[in-house]
């Protein structure tokens, strides 16, 4: 694959309300792309907590996306409000020590064009890169 | 609950410059109820210290614990197995917390990761209001469950002030009027009476100026 993002370690946490098949759509990216890619399918987006965010780059993530489904699509009613929250909360913190919040990202797709998760991940792999290799790892 | 919020980062990182292995320790009571030092904040401020260690090139090793209470002598002792492989504790306790913390380890160093803010009540999800101003004198029961000490702007024993609108304080606009909430209650109890007492000045003696205060319960004290 033709990734824009190569050399990035990538986490995703999504709300497996998002893609019946995730399991398996997942697994076929994680095959593709082994290490660099890791999963993380939630039950709502809303379960998120600024603590999976942070531990995931610590873990050595350079860029964690959070996919939540479109507002006013959620099957618990606001689990993407509270998620959206979460993720700004998380963004302050690795502010605070001097990471850039965009390493966090929160990824609301569209009622209108349904995606699985492996074509959603795909896009966001081709997307171009905010930001680099993240300091956590390369200095740790 | 005593509620807190977590100190800025830069200045946690100034009190534990001179150390190299951190404890940090949450507290599972009050401080976790006001999502500042349970658990999860524990989680929070030690990964960043280290992310924040690792990108400064810095080596340095944070351990986390969280105790139940931080306030009471038999769950601060299961730190006692821990404590002295550690050059530092991060307490994100109360003040009576790390106090009660750097007691029981005199030869530790204890750095405060919270600034304990008052005594209140989880009004709800994310929202945290001071109820009680820990007077020493309560006259809830005169004020049908209401301070007017701590929830009046201006703390009037007998009001109200008349400067209040929509039930609304004219101090602060954020605030319902404690002394209609007071009316109010009374009313619905069937205890108007009580509106018609005057009440004196409060004992302030009970709250300021002895230095800290103690309770004794002789029934709850040992023998020895």
């Amino acid at each position: 694959m033709d990734q824009k993002t190569a050399g990035l370690n990538i986490t995703i946490f999504f709300c497996q309300q998002l893609d019946i098949d995730q399991d398996k759509n997942r697994r076929t990216l994680e095959k593709e792309l082994g290490s660099q890619i890791r999963f993380f399918p939630l039950p709502c987006s809303g379960r998120i907590d600024p603590l999976h965010l942070l531990r995931a780059l610590e873990s050595g993530a350079d860029m964690v996306y959070l996919i939540a489904c479109p507002e006013g699509a959620c099957r618990y009613r606001e689990g993407n409000l509270r998620a959206r929250k979460r993720v700004g909360y998380a963004q302050k913190l690795i502010e605070e020590i001097g990471l850039e919040g965009a390493r966090i990202e929160l990824i609301t797709g569209t009622a209108a064009t349904p995606a699985t998760i492996d074509t959603i991940a795909r896009e966001l792999l081709m997307r171009d890169a905010t930001v680099g290799i993240s300091p956590v790892r390369s200095k740790g | 609950m005593i509620t807190a919020e977590r100190k800025p980062m830069a200045e946690i990182k100034a009190m534990l410059a001179p150390y190299r292995k951190i404890l940090v320790v949450g507290c599972g009571t009050c401080v976790a109820e006001c999502a500042s030092g349970g658990e999860k904040e524990v989680g929070l401020l030690a990964s960043a210290l280290r992310m924040d260690a690792q990108m400064e090139g810095r080596t340095i090793e944070v351990q986390e614990m969280t105790i139940d209470r931080q306030c009471v002598y038999e769950f601060i002792d299961k730190l006692t197995e821990v404590a002295d492989r550690y050059d530092v504790i991060l307490s994100l306790g109360c003040g009576a917390g790390v106090q009660a913390v750097a007691e029981v380890f005199p030869k530790m160093f204890i750095v405060p990761a919270l600034n304990t803010t008052f005594i209140g009540e989880t009004k709800e999800p994310g929202l945290w209001v001071e109820n009680c101003r820990a007077c020493g004198d309560c006259k809830l029961g005169y004020f049908a469950g209401i301070c007017p000490v701590t929830r009046c702007a201006k703390g009037l024993f007998n009001g109200p002030c008349g400067g209040s609108k929509n039930g609304v304080c004219e101090v602060d606009p954020d605030s319902p009027c404690a002394w209609q909430l007071i009316v109010e209650r009374l009313d619905s109890a069937g205890r108007n009476d009580l509106l018609e007492a005057i009440y004196p000045p409060a004992d302030w003696s009970r709250q300021q100026g002895k230095g800290p205060r103690k309770i004794v319960r002789e029934d709850q004290r040992s023998e020895s």
